[in-house]
């Protein structure tokens, strides 16, 4: 099962600029033409040969986010694609930062259900206030986690100077930090984040990128980090497990280059999916009733004879031939009513492949 | 005993025509690759990206042992202590003679054996993906002969 996290779609909205357009119904506006809907299904047969099952959409914005003027253009493009079983797709939202969005760009609890149309929220820092921002503040787990860093490699020089602690802090909060292998070859990168000059293509950015991602590697000490494309065109599109060769030679060993494409991005996706619960809850906790509620208190052990599993209809009872069953209807009906507070509705991993 | 221990890499060139990838489609490139285009284009890589360093540790060991144009499959031996260098110049290959292609590695394995079962089940793969896309009958078309040759010269290959 491997992953590619960054399949970069650029899509100029065409400017209609009508004054009832504004708002989140922008999605109307939003066409994709034949050709270019055959132009991505062929680059997605190519990928599925090359071994990929895992397709992540991903959208770049610069510098802010303004749900009243930016439109999620991969809802309708997945919905046009053609379903193929066993491969997954999902939408990404990777938003630039530099100088201008060290005040604040967007990623705010009132756009919360903007943010809510993409699975994974990425951030591209390019100065050292935004990379300490992203990597302290918004890299703890809430509504807007954004689960992916993906630093800007093929620059001349790397904008900031990666601190160990940094970096520590942020994969020790769930976040993980993105290689794109289209910089190793030279190659075109997506055009909204060359206009930002976050990016560079060519022989220059070639070397840029050897250097910087050598240099993240051994930060990051081999966790939290994955690996991505981010090819523009089909060409540069590479199988993964040569990926992971053209890492071990930077320097990471085997296997954490083989985690980096298929554990890694796995547990950040099931992560990312916890945007949607309270404060990363995942699983379903079991109500344990403390002994002195509502029950004898000469029963001993009480721990087993109270554990309760909220969707079995049967109660746990430990053999004590002296028990009356008055005690057991009690705590199954407290219980009962206790286990919605912190559930979280797990959404299928089945609903992706439709969405 | 020190023996000297090899990789056999198996290799697809995923030929690409106008920026589109074909897939599944026959190769019609007017210069037809060749094992020694393959090998020069393969050298080129290896000083591009490693330096005389790195074609020093690689060059003698590496042959293009076989090549077919049709289903564009190459299989090339490396020894096993440098094998990353020549598998990463593999992958930072853009193109082969001016023409653009993807290299996608199938395989690598330690001895002959493997590598040519590997070779004749890939095979097997890329006729029946041109048979889906041809939509002829099964005995009109020359893929029984090509894949019966094809087999014999991969077991014929030799370390």
């Amino acid at each position: 099962m491997f992953f590619d996290l960054n399949v970069p779609i650029t899509k100029k909205i065409s400017a209609n600029t009508s004054k009832k357009g504004k708002g989140t119904g922008n999605e109307a506006l939003v066409s994709y033409s034949p050709a270019e809907i055959a132009a991505v299904e062929h680059r997605i047969d190519l990928q599925v040969h090359l071994g990929y099952t895992i397709l992540s959409f991903c959208q770049t914005i610069n510098k802010r986010v303004d749900p009243k003027v930016h439109v999620n253009v991969l809802n309708p493009l997945v919905a046009l694609l053609r379903k193929r079983p066993g491969i997954v797709y999902l939408k990404r939202l990777n938003i630039i930062l530099d100088q201008d969005s060290e005040k604040g760009f967007g990623l705010i609890n009132a756009n919360v259900t903007f943010f809510n149309s993409y699975d994974l929220l990425s951030l591209c820092p390019t100065t050292h206030n935004t990379f300490n921002q992203a990597c302290l503040t918004h890299s703890l787990p809430s509504n807007l986690t954004a689960h992916i860093i993906s630093l800007p490699s093929t620059l001349p020089r790397l904008p900031f100077h990666l601190k160990h602690t940094l970096i520590r802090t942020a994969i020790k909060n769930g976040a993980v930090f993105e290689i794109n292998y289209v910089g190793s070859l030279g190659a075109e990168q997506e055009p909204t984040l060359v206009d930002a000059n976050a990016a560079e293509s060519g022989p220059a950015a070639k070397r840029n990128w050897w250097a910087a991602t050598r240099e993240l590697i051994r930060v990051c000490k081999g966790k939290g980090l994955i690996l991505s494309g981010g090819c523009v065109v089909e060409c540069d599109l590479r199988a993964p497990r040569d990926i992971s060769n053209i890492i071990s030679i930077l320097g990471l060993a085997q296997d954490a280059t083989h985690e980096a494409s298929t554990k890694t991005p796995k547990s950040l996706i099931l992560r990312a999916e916890t945007r949607k619960t309270y404060r990363a809850v995942f699983s379903e906790p079991t109500v344990v009733l403390p002994e002195d509620s509502q029950i004898r208190s000469s029963v001993p052990g009480p721990v087993e004879q109270m554990e309760i599993d909220p969707d079995s209809s049967q109660v746990s009872v430990s053999k004590r031939p002296h028990e009356d069953s008055e005690p057991l209807n009690v705590p199954r009906q407290s219980a009962a009513a206790q286990p919605s507070k912190k559930k979280k509705k797990k959404p299928n991993k089945s609903d992706k492949s439709s969405s | 005993m020190v023996r000297f221990k090899n990789r056999w890499i198996l290799v697809e060139f995923i030929p690409i025509v106008h920026g589109d990838s074909q897939l599944g489609k026959q190769s019609t490139s007017s210069p037809p690759l060749d094992g020694k285009t393959i090998w020069a284009a393969l050298k080129q890589s290896v000083l591009t990206n490693f330096g005389d360093t790195g074609w020093g540790a690689v060059g003698l060991s590496l042959t293009v042992k076989y090549f077919s144009p049709t289903t564009n499959l190459c299989i090339i031996r490396v020894a096993r202590d440098q094998h990353k260098i020549a598998w990463g110049a593999l992958t930072l290959l853009t193109s082969v003679e001016g023409e653009k292609c993807i290299p996608n590695v199938i395989h690598i394995s330690g001895t002959i054996k493997h590598a040519q079962l590997a070779a004749i089940a890939h095979n097997r793969e890329i006729i029946a993906r041109y048979r889906a896309l041809a939509k002829t009958s099964v005995f009109d078309d020359g893929y029984e002969t090509f894949l019966e040759n094809s087999s014999r010269e991969i077991d014929a290959l030799q370390d």
